[in-house]
């Protein structure tokens, strides 16, 4: 009997552990953060409400964790039984006591030299199932980890960094897959989307952005440039369990601004594909810039949320694209419902009932330079955003302004840069910012929080009526969620590239956010 | 240890090579789109300068030789702003950088026609000194001269002077605030952010502000370097251009 007993105790000292189960109702369970966007729908909305537009002023740092890295974070945090899981770049992670900001344990892994992305090294964060942790390491590989230890178990080489892919998004659990992107467009790579066995790291499935000759949307490639078409994958898409889709956007096409050698609609590119989970297959996709020629990727997340749309109760998928449009689709059909700008725009004048854009003619980059609106990075590029049930606004950031687009003729070399050329700024025309938030109804921008200068950092929303945020000079701020009013800001002293979660433990409610190169634990002071 | 000693002998073979893609079109066309991405946010899309030095003059500031060229590209210029690309570039692509940069190279011979001498007299009497350092004397509020000759153009350092406005180098851009009180004070941007506001004015004092403290902040297009059309024309234009055409961090310059 007394072995029994202690059995019995030893067993109710362990954790509970993260099931597909768990992950479905992550919403529930306000006390951790258990994947890149909380939920499956990606609404990275936290219902504690124990900080509020009432004390939020008061909110003061209660631990910070320098992780020593020169490269900034950019990462969302996972928080389980009293551990934060952290994501740094160039291949480094951290296991955090979640009460003292103490190290557990530290992982680092060297990034072979030759690697290379379009932007730096970052990781966004990690996925978690059962008591295995899952990242991708930039050199284009997944490797799952021990979670109390950091220790590798499995790595699954997901592409060849020497063909010039990387890898760098938070990977997401459906049932017992692990499912990644990867990036790659600039170098001419032709991407896809994998799941992989969260048991022994073997794929289970691939789907090509690009596809082939002879596939459906092959056509819209011409000769063999569908080899080169980039669509990279490089943002976590979303789950919708009860439809059994995965939603996952896609970037440019290769080479991003020299369109001349790939003419037609350069299918997956800049488009959210909804796949089967267990298979990999197509459903349905909805591209949002055909042959784009600005790099107007469509990572951004595709968020989940059933709304009035012309007084019809609709399960859609929103997305506030990087061409300057906000679009909700119907994500059972992929049928499209509606767009409306969010910033300037001058390269559409509008979206058709078709979901296409009507172009306005000579907004292509050239040799010498021309401008368009909005620039390079968008409008809202790839930073986290957030669905408020209880305010039922959707908040993303936005940089606001135009870029000079150039295209240059550019030979492909195998790893090497394939881009076709570049961008610059628009004389006496610095880009701002702002932070938007819209109704994702009928796409009514119900307030804008204007900033200097372009935004970089994910937006978390509470059950308090806040949004926090973040900006590149470092500040850290909360604003009123209902009429865009900073009510907090706190200097944190690095640009701020992650996204805010919120957290409990032991009964009180915590934001947490990176900024440079360290992690930011924020909580009122003790009464 | 067999790589190490590989990489020492690839090394040295590199060190002692001529650029294998000198005269070759097609690399310097590749290398030419790398430029536009890694190079032209400081040096122009076109080479022709911005933040960093126009190489389009085919003067180098660090060395004169390709392997002097590789180097700058490979590891950056220490007390400089110019970063190293070793890591994101292989060995071939920064060879082919070093060939795009030696194709637009287009030295400006154009002799200035005026007298450094004069012009040098006129720097004086404008004072220019009150904004800007020549070999560590002079103000701080604007950018250090002590290099200028070498690093722009003729034409830039003209349009630099009669039209300040056109273009304000990166880092002396100008904020105007106004305080609740009314107060109203131009500076250089130090730093505006959503939520403060760091600037020095023309007498190299400091202000700082929470943006709540302000009625207003902006940046503005004007240069606080004031123009010298209407002041510095003819032969005297032409020797103020003579003057800094000399500044190129010699001695004799100096």
């Amino acid at each position: 009997m007394k072995p029994f007993l202690c059995l019995l105790v030893v067993a109710s000292a362990l954790p509970a552990q993260i099931s597909f189960d768990t992950l479905k109702d992550a919403q529930q369970d306000a006390g951790s953060w258990l994947g890149y966007g909380k939920n499956y729908a990606g609404w990275r909305h936290s219902a504690l409400t124990q900080i509020n537009r009432e004390n939020v002023a008061r909110l003061t740092p209660q631990w910070v964790y320098q992780t020593g890295s020169s490269g900034r974070l950019q990462a969302t945090p996972l928080v389980h039984d009293g551990v934060m899981y952290l994501t740094g770049p160039s291949n480094t992670a951290f296991a955090l006591d979640l009460k003292t900001g103490a190290e557990i344990w530290r992982y680092a892994r060297k990034v072979p030299p030759g690697a290379q992305g379009c932007c730096s090294d970052p990781n966004r964060g990690f996925a978690m199932l059962g008591d295995r942790l899952f990242k991708v390491n930039f050199e284009g590989t997944l490797v799952a980890l021990d979670s109390k230890t950091g220790r590798e178990i499995w790595e699954t080489e997901i592409a060849d960094y020497r063909q010039g892919f990387s890898a760098t998004n938070a990977p997401l659990i459906v049932k017992d897959m692990v499912i990644t992107g990867i990036a790659g467009a600039e170098f001419g790579t032709r991407d896809f989307i994998d799941a992989y066995s969260a048991e022994t790291g073997e794929r289970v499935w691939r789907f090509w952005t690009i596809p082939e000759p002879g596939q459906p949307g092959g056509d819209t490639w011409e000769g063999d440039t569908w080899k080169r078409g980039g669509g990279s994958s490089w943002i976590t898409g979303t789950y919708d369990p009860e439809l059994n889709l995965v939603y996952w956007g896609t970037g440019n096409p290769g080479p991003d601004m020299d369109g001349d050698v790939r003419p037609g609609d350069n299918l997956y590119t800049c488009s959210v594909v909804a796949l089967d989970a267990d298979t990999g297959e197509l459903r349905w996709h909805f591209q949002f810039t055909p042959h784009d020629v600005h790099d107007w990727d469509a990572v951004a997340d595709p968020v989940l949320v059933d709304v009035m749309v012309d007084g019809k109760q609709t399960k859609a998928v929103i997305q506030a694209n990087r061409n300057g449009f906000f679009y909700a689709l119907d994500r059972v059909s992929g049928k499209f419902l509606f767009a409306r700008p969010y910033t300037e725009i001058s390269w559409a004048d509008g979206i058709g009932m078709d979901g296409r854009p009507i172009l306005i003619p000579g907004r292509e980059p050239t040799e010498e330079g021309n401008e368009a609106c909005p620039g390079l990075g968008g409008g809202h590029n790839w930073q986290a955003t957030s669905f408020s049930p209880e305010t039922g606004l959707y908040y993303f950031q936005t940089t606001d302004g135009c870029h000079i687009y150039y295209k240059t003729r550019q030979g492909y070399i195998e790893g090497q840069w394939y881009q076709g050329s570049t961008v610059s700024g628009v004389p006496h025309q610095p880009q701002t910012g702002s932070i938007v938030a819209i109704d994702p109804g009928n796409g009514d921008i119900r307030w804008r929080f204007e900033m200097v200068s372009t935004p970089s950092a994910g937006i978390l929303s509470t059950g308090g009526k806040l949004v926090f945020s973040g900006d590149p000079q470092g500040y850290v701020f909360a604003l009123d969620a209902e009429s865009g009013e900073a009510l907090w800001r706190f200097p944190a002293g690095g640009s701020v590239r992650g996204s805010p979660i919120s957290y409990e433990l032991e009964g009180k409610q915590y934001v947490a956010t990176a900024a440079g190169g360290s992690m930011f634990v924020f909580g009122l002071p003790e009464e | 240890m067999s790589r190490a000693i590989l990489a020492l002998l690839v090394c040295g073979v590199a060190s002692a090579q001529d650029n294998p893609f000198r005269d070759s079109a097609e690399d310097i066309d590749v290398a030419r789109g790398a430029f536009r991405i890694y190079c032209s946010p400081c040096h122009g899309i076109g080479a022709q300068g911005g933040r960093g030095p126009d190489l389009t003059l085919g003067v180098y500031t660090a060395g004169e030789t390709d392997r002097d060229l590789y180097e700058v590209i490979a590891d950056g210029v220490t007390g400089s702003e110019m970063p190293g690309y070793g890591e994101r570039m292989n060995s071939d692509s920064i060879w082919r950088m070093v060939a795009y940069v030696r194709s637009v190279a287009n030295p400006d011979t154009t002799p200035a026609s005026g007298s450094a001498d004069a012009g040098r007299r006129l720097y004086a009497e404008n004072g220019c000194a009150g904004c800007h350092q020549v070999a560590g004397d002079g103000g701080r509020l604007g950018p250090e001269l002590t290099r200028i000759g070498r690093s722009r153009s003729l034409d830039y350092l003209r349009e630099a002077l009669v039209a300040p406005d056109d273009e304000i180098t990166a880092g002396y851009r100008t904020v105007e605030v106004i305080t609740l009180a009314g107060e109203k004070i131009a500076g250089v941007e130090k730093s505006l952010t959503n939520f403060s506001a760091v600037l020095m004015d023309a007498g190299e004092k400091l202000h700082s502000f929470d943006r709540t403290e302000l009625s207003s902040s902006e940046r503005t297009t004007r240069s606080l370097m004031p123009s010298y059309e209407a002041s510095l024309t003819g032969a005297r234009l032409d020797d103020m251009l003579a003057y800094l055409r000399s500044l190129r961090g010699e001695k004799e310059s100096e």
